[in-house]
Parts: C-alpha cells; structure tokens; sequence
C-alpha cells in the first residue's frame, strides 16, 4: 500500500481499537477460557466429537453452579487433526488467539507431545488422554502443568503382560503400529515379559495408513506364536484381524480397546472376533459422577457412553479444573490452578462426586477429593492417574467383562 | 528367518493386490495430467467421495455390491463434474501450478463438506465373512480377487474407451495439442467434461475399492495419494497404461522387499525406485520425451 486514504485509517484505528479492547477483556478476570483440543478426524474421531462435546457439557454444568471462584468458564473449540502438525497450529491459535488458560483433551501422544512445550512456554494447563510414558518426564513436564487422565503406556504395557498370562500365553508375538504412543507400548510389553523370562516368537512394528498388512501377519503368523498381543487403532485393527478371520488359523488376540471397540467388532463381523480379548481401562462405573456423565452423553451423542471413555476423561478434566479455580480463589492464574490440582483429586479429602458438591465444601474451607467419572482421579507424582484396567472377551459382538487387572 | 519360495509368492500376490488397489487413483491423475496438464491433489477426495457414495448405496440396497459400485461411481462423476464446472473450467488456460493449486482447494472444501455431511468417524463396509483360498502354501483372499477383478476390468473398460470410441479419441486429440484439435473441430470444452467424468468414475471405483479393503471417511482416500503419484510418475505421467504398470511394479516391489528392509522401510523403498526411474528415464518408463501420448 502506497499511503494511507483516510478511510484505511479509519478502519486500522478501529481494527487497533477493538483488538485492543478484546486484549483487555481477556485479561478480565470474569471468565477462565478453555481451549478443547481434540481428535475430531483422523484416527482419533470415533472419539474426538464426543470428547469435545463433553467438554462443552461439562463447563455449562460448572458455569449452571455460578461458575468457579467467580469465573464462568469459556471454551473454545478446536480440532487437532490427530496430526502434530495441524495440532501446533490449533494450540497456537487457542493460545496466542484466544488467549486460552488451559487446554484439555488432547488424545495422541504425538500431539501431546508437541503442544505441551508450547503450553509450558505458556504458562499454560494441558490435561490429556495420551500413553506416551515421555510425557511425564521431568524434562518434558518439567513445570508440572500437564495432567494425564489415561493410563500410560507403562501401565498399559503391564496390564497387557498381566492379560497374556492370564490367558495363558507362552510364546506369544507382538504387532504394533509404529507410532509414539503404541511402539513404546510394544515396547513396554516386551521389557516387562521378557524380564518376567517370558519369550517372543515374532516383534513386528508396522507403519499405519496401509491399504493392507498381509505381508506382516503372513511374516508374524510364521513364527508360529500363540497368540498376538495387538497395538493398534480401530482401522489397522479392523484390516489385520479381518485378514486373519479368512486365513482360518486358530489364534488368541489381546488388543486395546481404543483398538477393538463396537466398529472394529461390526468391521471384522462378530463370528470373527468372537473370542478377542480387549485390554481397557474401565471407566468409575459405581461413581456419581460417571451417572450424571453418562446420561449426559447419551442425550448429546445418542451414543452409549462407555464407548468412549476419552469423553468421560474430558468430562472430568472440566471438574477438576473448576474445582482447582475455585481452591486457588478469584483472580488466580493457571500456575496457581494447577498447584491446586492434586489438593481437589488426591488425598484425605471427602469424596464429592460433581463441582457443586466439591464447591459447597471448599466455601467451607473443608478437603476435598474428587472420584470421577473416568477413574478416581488420584494423580501421583509425575501427574498421572493410575485407572484400573480390566479385561474383556468379545462374545456374541459385545464386551464382555472377564477379570480386572491391576496396571 | 528362512523364506520358502511360497513365501515370495505371497508377497508377490500380496503387492499385486495393493499395487491394483493404487492402479485406479494413479489412472485418474494421469488422465487429468494427460489432458488438463496438471497434478490433480484432489483426486484423494474424489476416492473418498466415491468411498462415501458406495457405502451409502451399499447400506441402502441392503449390501448390494452392483448398487455400491452404482453409487460409487456417480458420486465420484458429480463430485468431478462440480470441480470441473465450478473451480477448473474459469481457469482452463492457466498454468499447471495455479491448476496444481486449485485442486488442493477443491480438495478442502470437498473434505470439509464430507466432514459434514457424514461425520468424521471411520466407517466401515458390513461383509459377510470370508474364507481365504489355499493352494498349499499360497492365500489368496477371495476379498482381494474381487477388488483386483474390479479395479482390473475399470482398467480395461477406459482403455477400451480411449482406444475404441470417437470420445476416447476426441480426449487423446486435446492432449496432443489442444489448438489443433480445435482447429479440425473438437469441441474441446465437452472433451474435457467427459475427461472429468470419466476420472470421476475412475475415482469412484477406487473409493469403492479402497472402502472394502479399509476403511470409509472424509480422509481416507489421502494414505493413497503420494503412493498413486507415484505409481503415475514411474509410469510416465499423461499415459495410463504407465500408470497402472507402475502401480503395480511398485507395489510387488514394495512387498518383495520387506524380508530385506523390514515393514517401516518399504514405503520409502518405493519411493527410491521412482527417484531411480527417474534418473534412468525422466519421462518415466513410458512415457515420450514431451509427455506427450
């Protein structure tokens, strides 16, 4: 532009004006702005609406109850793709855009991993649902502002080794998709059933997004195992084991359920996955908090709620939040709620089952813990939940719950 | 671990599979290259279309595979046919890069409407179980046969139409030269339409093709993409016999290698062999010196 007309003037003064003034309100103290950073396509979208969703539910909920310390709690939605690269861009947006507090939901380790620095640099909350043991590194989390609400790969690894004893596997062999959350969960898998002098006939790391993976099962059947412990979404899952249900050889699988769940069993067809053994961290089903989730979600989904316990993670994040904010008192910043986060979930506490109930004890001044939807919601000291896991076998195309495993 | 020569052979049969499955996308760019001269970035939504179309018609005829590959093929024909009326016909003259980029668009706006239209969830095509066949040590999946006899007799049929029929012959004209075809009197707009249509059609059936053997959502038909670039760059871009050869040299290629390279690098593996075609033959490996057929 070669000079400025008085009417470009006008509207860059205006333009400066309002941006200004949005820059002033969102240091207003009246909201405390979430950003839902979730897996809506990709790999992740069985999940990801529903997670998202929860979120949105959740907040009405706490703002219903007069908000936290004050606050009303406003969320801004995002899709993540669960692609890194599309996640980076998303955060940067809630962050630097919407000038969010923290951001919750994030599903992929992948995309956790490459958002937490940026929320650290931030000073910025990050709750996620991710496996990857390396984001609870001391390094990676060093400022102990990212919350895990699922179990991590260490514990998935250790539930799954529990599983294949259970079933009474002696040579089993290892498929996993070749990506940060699921290979260090072979990994896992590996370490902790070869210390324990248990064998492997085959270890087989796959890359996703194939057309097919015949030439792999083909290489992992030839080993002869007695069964294949399987890490892998819905889609690799849904091709390998519809592969394996035409071949005819009689096999055991243990597969996750983020992998094996209600498309994989209409996918592969019930008859074929009759007899699956699904790993899974089970959601607080006797909790109060899980009721009111649950028929929350089903109104808003039309889904049934245990077919996604990511949602019910993100439910419980906006608790713990809010319940957080309210410890830390009006005007605290995400530094303050998040040193207030493991005071809310961990601990003597009394057990409250919502943000209303835990509101009305900490006005007067007494412990909380909450139990939640998802899990009870104790964090230890690298900021992860330990859930419990539990074992189910698919039979007439439904879970169906055979031994709980403790990760 | 010791490989019996069954063994190879079911790689080899394993990639001709893949490489059919790839043959069909990579034959819908280099029909668009071959006319429109550009590198179409939206054929990967034109497969998810045609995924979408098919699993739509499957459902609603009841599992029907006629009506599924019926949908697939007008959804793949509209979705096209729009593109080409709506974002490539006003820029008919352009270069190759602005045509390059404008797929990339069309592509955007095609997945986001998929994305709301059928959600982003993956979906998957209600099969009834199958048996896979067995000559001693050798599988074949009756579920591949099908995919590979159709993508195979889609192959063959646009062949016959280039070949055999006034409108193939109208097409292969405008990419020779299309001045001159317009000179003698083709009407060169209306070629390019069924050219569309007909990589639409292309489209569609990969959709269906990839739909059965994966999975069905607004981003499935992208994990084909660089692998049907490919496949058309190695077999001399513009020519359609190159491209479904190089479809299906890359993919036994792919899965022969992996007793040697391992699951995580066959995919690079064949990236290598188009990088080496091309130092050898630039126009790939049919195609003339100017790309021209």
């Amino acid at each position: 532009m070669n000079r400025l007309d008085r009417r470009q003037l006008l509207i860059s003064g205006v333009t400066a004006a309002l941006l200004g003034s949005r820059g002033a309100w969102a240091q207003s103290q009246a909201t405390f702005r979430i950003g839902a950073l979730n897996p809506v396509t990709g790999s992740g979208a069985n999940f990801g609406s529903g997670m998202q969703k929860s979120i949105v539910f959740a907040a009405e909920e706490v703002n219903a109850a007069g908000g936290a310390a004050g606050r009303k709690l406003e969320v801004f939605s995002e899709d993540d793709q669960t692609n890194p690269n599309a996640a980076v861009l998303a955060a940067k947006k809630l962050l630097e855009v919407h000038r969010v507090q923290a951001i919750l939901g994030t599903w992929a380790s992948g995309v956790s991993l490459a958002v937490l620095p940026m929320t650290n640099t931030a000073n910025v909350i990050l709750m996620h649902t991710s496996g990857a043991v390396a984001l609870a590194d001391p390094k990676v989390n060093a400022k102990k502002l990212a919350f895990r609400y699922q179990g991590s790969s260490k514990h998935l690894s250790r539930a799954f080794a529990e599983a294949a004893r259970k079933e009474g596997l002696r040579r089993p062999a290892v498929m996993a998709q070749n990506n940060p959350a699921l290979a260090p969960h072979a990994e896992g898998f590996r370490k902790v059933w070869e210390g324990a002098g248990g064998k492997l006939t085959d270890f087989v790391l796959y890359e996703p997004g194939r057309p097919s993976y015949r030439s792999e099962l083909q290489q992992v059947l030839r080993s002869k195992p007695d069964g294949i412990i399987l890490s892998a979404y819905v889609a690799d899952a849904t091709a390998i084991v519809r592969d394996w249900g035409q071949l005819g050889t009689p096999m055991k699988w243990i597969i996750p359920g983020f992998g094996a769940n209600v498309d994989f069993i209409k996918g592969v067809t019930p008859e074929v996955a009759e007899g699956i053994v699904v790993v899974e961290s089970v959601v607080n089903e006797r909790s109060s908090a899980y009721a009111r989730f649950a028929r929350q979600y089903a109104l808003t989904m039309k889904q049934a709620p245990e077919s996604n316990v990511y949602a019910a993670m993100c439910y419980d994040m906006v608790q713990v939040l809010a319940l957080a904010i309210e410890a830390a008192g009006p005007g605290a910043d995400a530094v303050a709620v998040a040193a207030k986060v493991r005071d809310v979930t961990t601990g003597k506490g009394q057990p409250v089952g919502s943000f209303e109930e835990g509101k009305k004890l900490l006005a007067q001044k007494k412990a909380i813990n909450y139990e939640g939807a998802s899990s009870s919601v104790d964090f230890d000291d690298e900021n992860d939940v330990d859930p419990t896991f539990a074992a189910f076998v698919i039979r007439a195309g439904k879970w169906q719950r055979a031994y709980a495993i403790n990760g | 671990m010791d490989l019996a020569l069954s063994d190879f052979l079911n790689l080899a049969l394993n990639g001709l599979a893949e490489g059919l499955l790839v043959a069909l996308p990579a034959l819908a760019v280099t029909l668009v290259f071959g006319v429109a001269r550009f590198p179409n970035a939206a054929v990967r939504d034109f497969v998810s279309l045609g995924s979408f179309g098919a699993l739509t018609a499957h459902r609603l005829s009841g599992g029907s595979m006629l009506a599924a590959g019926i949908g697939a093929a007008a959804a793949g024909a509209a979705g096209t046919w729009l593109g080409w009326r709506l974002a490539f016909a006003p820029l008919l003259r352009r270069k190759g890069l602005a045509l390059l980029l404008t797929s990339i668009g069309v592509g955007f706006v095609l997945r986001a409407a998929m994305g709301l239209g059928f959600g982003h969830e993956i979906k998957l095509f209600d099969l009834p179980p199958m048996r896979a066949w067995r000559w001693g040590d050798l599988v074949i999946n009756p579920l591949d046969v099908f995919v590979g006899g159709m993508s195979l007799a889609c192959v063959v049929l646009v062949f016959a139409l280039l070949r055999f029929t006034s409108t193939g012959r109208t097409m292969r004209a405008i990419a020779d030269d299309m001045d001159l075809a317009r000179v003698v009197g083709i009407d060169s707009r209306a070629a390019m339409t069924r050219m569309w249509l007909l990589s639409g059609i292309v489209c569609g059936v990969a959709g269906l093709a990839y739909g059965l053997k994966t999975q069905v959502s607004p981003e499935s038909g992208a994990d084909m993409l660089l692998p049907a670039f490919a496949a058309a760059v190695v077999g001399g871009l513009g020519n359609p016999l190159g491209a479904v050869l190089g479809a299906i040299g890359l993919g036994v290629l792919q899965e022969l290698s992996t007793p040697f390279v391992g699951f995580t690098y066959k995919i690079a593996l064949s990236y290598v062999a188009m990088l080496l075609v091309l130092l050898w033959r630039p126009q790939g490996l049919f195609g003339r010196a100017q790309g021209v057929r």
